[in-house]
């Protein structure tokens, strides 16, 4: 039986998260709004209108390309790409063709399974997206509040080989939108739209074969659904000695299955020309610097440093860098912190990721600062607390927004370490146990711990233990 | 001579000493409509009447009454005391192509008849904030597709107010024939490849095609949106200064407006033209066009009256201390007629792809089921030949198989004629001209029906006219004498991107060096 290869590419649309529109002062995101409420004269294409570059489109879209590795044009151009669509109200996107914001470029995917895919990037360009069309019984509906919502293209070279590369591509693309700030990345609500073009060939080939195309899927559990499907089906198609045809498919979520929308035979000819209603764009130098100047570490990096930096494992690290506000969370707690990294990391996987998720809060928003986090770890090593205070500390200064210290200090959780008090308690337990205390003395030492508990117990944990134990070893010895 | 025949700076005057009062300026003008302009354009004319070919017909749309509320507003003020705009009470008429909120605006085409902007062009804006009064919008070639307003979907189309059997040239034919028949002192018209500077040439008015991106293009309806030029069409050169001066600047809502500060062009009006080196090309004295059965290239001179006035416009200005440099190589002149065909018929096209019938505008009235049969169905039905063909055309030259053919290099003729003026106007250059001199069109105004049909000899009418539209540059027509038919030439001068105070203090000193010359006093025959 031959044995097949998975060719995959991934075409992607990028939602930034700008506050307006890429060509108009309407408000970007609509998803809790009415249709056709944010909608104006240049998005919805009226007559004589004129569209005027948002400045802030170029700079996310700067970002991703750097984040991609891609190389950016200091002058790139808008063009037409014309077709007729309701939902298209100039007959004609404005898009970027041939000399787009940014070319060539890469992303490398480590895999679950240890290894690193590198997908290359074809195209990444700025465009304006389109409407959206609701059929209701005869009726055709059009909500024009998407009209002129900036995107971001972004195809990659045919580098995947398996639907979980692609899910797992889909994954680190999302982290990094969101560690850059550029996008919402939530499929979901099509902040991240992916197509996936997927074709098989026998393995050890390197031609590329005849390619379907799967179009609106949302979830990148989805994604992965529909290849795998969709690799099954070209499977089988093949064995029974039928040809791949190239046929653009839908995924039909609830059914679970692909449905084939039409058959492409022709590309469509979009026409493209230059947009002579907006300038060149021109990236000078200084621009450029400004965009780039806070380019964060990016996660894979930060990543690496953690488990050299800090000795993380693997798994923590890769936890703790899933999300970039919880991974400046975690170091500054650290540079606070005079102990062991893994420490703070225990905290926060277990403890703090819990709290993140109960609020729906990022690592930023807490009151429990990573200040107040290492001063509650730096108590508990130094003994002025004890492990289960510091734990039930954390919630308190969330709640509070109040030092640990002072927390520590107002409500008297502090361990005491006072030889008199320990030793008034100790002294009272040993003459009311005169049992216990002939059994130590005939030679059962372990009774030590038994003691210790009653000095704890009589002092609602309070007392250092270790403390608690050296007097009582005094006492019973003597 | 009524007020309606006053220029604008001459109305300032009279309106600023209180001689005369904004309303009656504007009844002046309503009079001056109601006897020569004829029934407005509309999409049901019926038959044409001999009372239609005595009258102008350059408005589609008048509103006499909103005008004439404002120019009681302004009165008021001026009784107060109170300031006003620089050009308060002075009437003006737009093309229908600049939106106008809540007023209709047609583009003179069946699909947009019953449109309503929403907002109003950024070039009207700025003459109603300085106290103009619209007093309409004027008639045009469908789209401002044609160069002599035949193809208008609201007829009786505009006809030529010096001999009403013959057109006023387009596109902007409803503008010079509101202007040229004592109807407005200013009107505002688009100029893609001579759209303003030949009817102006043909009316024996002013017009300024102006640097691209001068003026916004904001609330225009476009043609070819990287050849469109707003600019003013008016009765000498003084207002043609005032009214770009209210006009200019730059517009956020236009990135391609320039970012350049607009000079004061009064200010070096009268500077004369000492000094100044003034070209004459022969290129620009013979139209070249292509033969359509055979493909042969023919050559043509301009009529010989036209070149003569040209010629005379020469030894005025050198008489007034210019220096005339003659024999100046255009060599790529021939290429841009060609050029715009496949240019502006891309862009025009993708213009058009809006007229859907789906959000505004016309839209058949068979129920279809079907979308792609109401698309067809609504543009067959409400666009006229002139948009069709350039659709047609547009489409055919940017299609994939033959863009490279015939799109990308009519963009490379472009560049080619940009250099020919770069190199003419170049400081350290062999010529270091400050303005050349041409014949605005080849023939005077020609006979209603002698060229419409034929849109390749249309089109040549405009051969002197587009090079500045394809380079960019600032062009200015002006009065220059009156043919052997009676009928008006145009000279213009064409200048280096952002000269217009140049060109001004030129049309300006020809117009003083040829003020006694006899054929200043003839006067337009609606007006006799």
């Amino acid at each position: 039986m031959t044995e097949y290869e998975v060719v995959i590419g991934l075409e992607t649309h990028i939602q930034l998260n700008t506050k307006t529109k890429i060509f108009c002062a309407c408000k970007a995101d609509s998803w809790d709004d009415e249709p056709n409420t944010n909608i104006c004269p240049v998005c919805t294409g009226l007559p004589g209108v004129l569209p005027v570059l948002n400045k802030a489109v170029v700079e996310k879209g700067v970002l991703l390309a750097k984040a991609m590795h891609s190389d950016i044009r200091m002058r790139s151009f808008f063009d037409r790409k014309n077709y007729f669509y309701p939902d298209l109200p100039k007959g004609y996107q404005i898009s970027q063709y041939d000399l787009s914001l940014a070319s060539g470029g890469y992303l490398d995917i480590p895999m679950p399974e240890g290894y690193t895919r590198r997908v290359t990037i074809h195209k990444l360009h700025m465009e304006e997206d389109a409407g959206k069309t609701k059929n209701a019984g005869n009726l055709r509906l059009i909500d024009f509040n998407r009209c002129g919502v900036p995107l971001v293209e972004m195809v990659t070279g045919p580098d995947l080989r398996s639907a979980n590369e692609a899910a797992q591509y889909l994954i680190r693309l999302r982290q990094l939108l969101r560690w850059l700030d550029i996008s919402e990345a939530d499929m979901e609500k099509g902040h991240l739209r992916c197509d996936a073009n997927v074709s098989i060939r026998p393995k050890g080939s390197h031609q590329l074969f005849t390619k379907t195309e799967i179009k609106n899927v949302n979830s990148i559990d989805n994604v992965k659904n529909a290849i795998e499907h969709e690799v099954e089906r070209q499977i089988r198609e093949v064995e029974a000695g039928n040809r791949v045809q190239a046929w653009t498919l839908d995924w039909d979520e609830e059914k679970n299955e692909l449905r084939k929308m039409r058959s492409k035979e022709t590309e469509a000819d979009y026409r493209y020309f230059r947009e002579p209603d907006l300038l060149p764009l021109d990236l000078t130098q200084a621009w450029l610097d400004e965009i780039l100047a806070d380019f964060p570490e990016l996660p894979l990096e930060r990543k690496a440093r953690f488990i050299s930096e800090y000795k993380l494992p693997e798994y923590d690290a890769d936890i703790l860098t899933g999300e970039r506000n919880l991974s400046d969370y975690f170091e500054s707690a650290v540079q606070h912190y005079a102990g062991d990294p893994k420490k703070v990391s225990n905290y926060l996987m277990n403890d703090i990721l819990r709290m993140l998720n109960e609020s729906g809060k990022t690592a930023n928003q807490l009151q429990l600062t990573p200040t107040f986090l290492a001063e509650i770890l730096t108590m508990v090593d130094a003994g002025q607390i004890n492990t289960s205070t510091g734990k039930g500390l954390l919630e308190k200064v969330e709640t509070s927004a109040k030092s640990p210290r002072k927390i520590v200090e107002e409500e008297g959780l502090g361990l005491v370490s006072d030889d008199s008090a320990i030793r008034a308690v100790a002294e009272k337990i040993v003459a009311a146990n005169p049992k216990e205390v002939e059994t130590f003395r005939a030679g059962k030492e372990s009774l030590i711990g038994w003691f210790t508990g009653q000095v704890m117990r009589e002092m609602r944990g309070k007392a250092d233990p270790k403390m608690a134990t050296k007097i009582l070893m005094e006492l019973l010895k003597k | 001579m009524e007020l309606c025949d006053r220029s604008a700076h001459e109305l300032l005057d009279l309106l600023r000493s209180k001689q005369v009062s904004a309303e009656e300026v504007v009844q002046s003008s309503l009079q001056r409509i109601a006897v020569v302009d004829g029934r407005p354009g509309s999409l049901e004319s019926g038959e044409e009447t001999d009372q239609d070919r005595r009258t102008v017909h350059a408005f589609i749309s008048v509103a006499a009454e909103q005008a004439l509320d404002q120019a009681k507003a302004i009165d008021q003020q001026l009784a107060k005391g109170e300031q006003v705009g620089p050009l308060a009470g002075i009437p003006f008429s737009a093309k229908d192509v600049f939106c106008v909120k809540d007023t209709y605006t047609t583009a003179a085409s069946k699909i947009l008849a019953n449109f309503k902007a929403p907002y109003t062009s950024t070039a009207v804006e700025r003459l109603q904030k300085q106290g103009a009064i619209m007093l309409g919008k004027v008639n045009m070639d469908e789209f401002t597709y044609g160069s002599s307003n035949e193809s208008t979907a609201f007829q009786p189309c505009p006809r030529n107010p010096w001999d009403t059997s013959r057109v006023p040239g387009g596109s902007s034919g409803g503008s010079t024939s509101s202007v040229a028949a004592g109807e407005v002192p200013f009107s505002l018209g688009t100029d893609t490849a001579g759209s303003i500077r030949q009817p102006a040439a043909f009316c024996g008015v002013v017009g300024v095609k102006p640097t691209y991106g001068r003026v916004s293009r904001y609330g225009i309806i476009a043609f070819a949106s990287s050849l469109d030029c707003p600019g003013p069409v008016t009765r000498d050169v003084t207002d043609a200064a005032l009214m770009l001066q209210a006009i200019a600047g730059a517009d956020p809502r236009d990135s391609t407006a320039a970012n350049v500060p607009v000079p004061d062009y009064l200010a070096t009006l009268e500077q004369g033209v000492k000094g100044k080196r003034i070209g004459l090309s022969p290129d620009y004295f013979q139209i070249s066009y292509m033969d359509a059965e055979s493909g042969e290239i023919h050559q043509k001179p301009v009529q010989e009256d036209i070149s003569a006035a040209v010629y005379h416009a020469a030894e005025v200005l050198q008489r007034m201390g210019a220096e005339i440099i003659e024999d100046v190589p255009m060599p790529n002149t021939r290429y841009g007629i060609p050029a715009f065909f496949v240019i502006s018929r891309v862009e025009a096209a993708s213009n058009l792809h809006r007229y859907d019938g789906v959000k505004y505008g016309y839209r058949t009235p068979s129920a279809e089921d079907d979308l792609r049969v109401m698309y067809r169905k609504t543009r067959n039905e409400a666009f006229g030949l002139q948009p069709k063909l350039r659709i047609l055309m547009g489409m055919y030259v940017s299609a994939a198989q033959y863009s490279e053919q015939y799109y990308n290099r009519a963009l490379k003729v472009r560049a080619l004629l940009r250099r020919d003026f770069d190199q003419i106007f170049d400081k350290q250059g062999k010529y270091q001209l400050d303005a050349l001199l041409t014949p605005t069109t080849p023939t005077t105004a020609f006979p209603i029906g002698a060229i419409y049909g034929d849109s390749v000899l249309m089109q040549y009418s405009d051969q002197f006219t587009v090079t500045a539209n394809h380079a960019g540059i600032p062009g200015l027509s002006l009065p220059g004498g009156i043919a052997a038919d009676g009928l008006p030439i145009g000279v213009q001068l064409l200048g280096p991107d952002f000269s217009e105070h140049t060109l001004f203090s030129i049309g300006r000193a020809l117009e003083i060096g040829t003020q006694d010359e006899v054929w200043r006093l003839q006067k337009p025959a609606v007006l006799r």
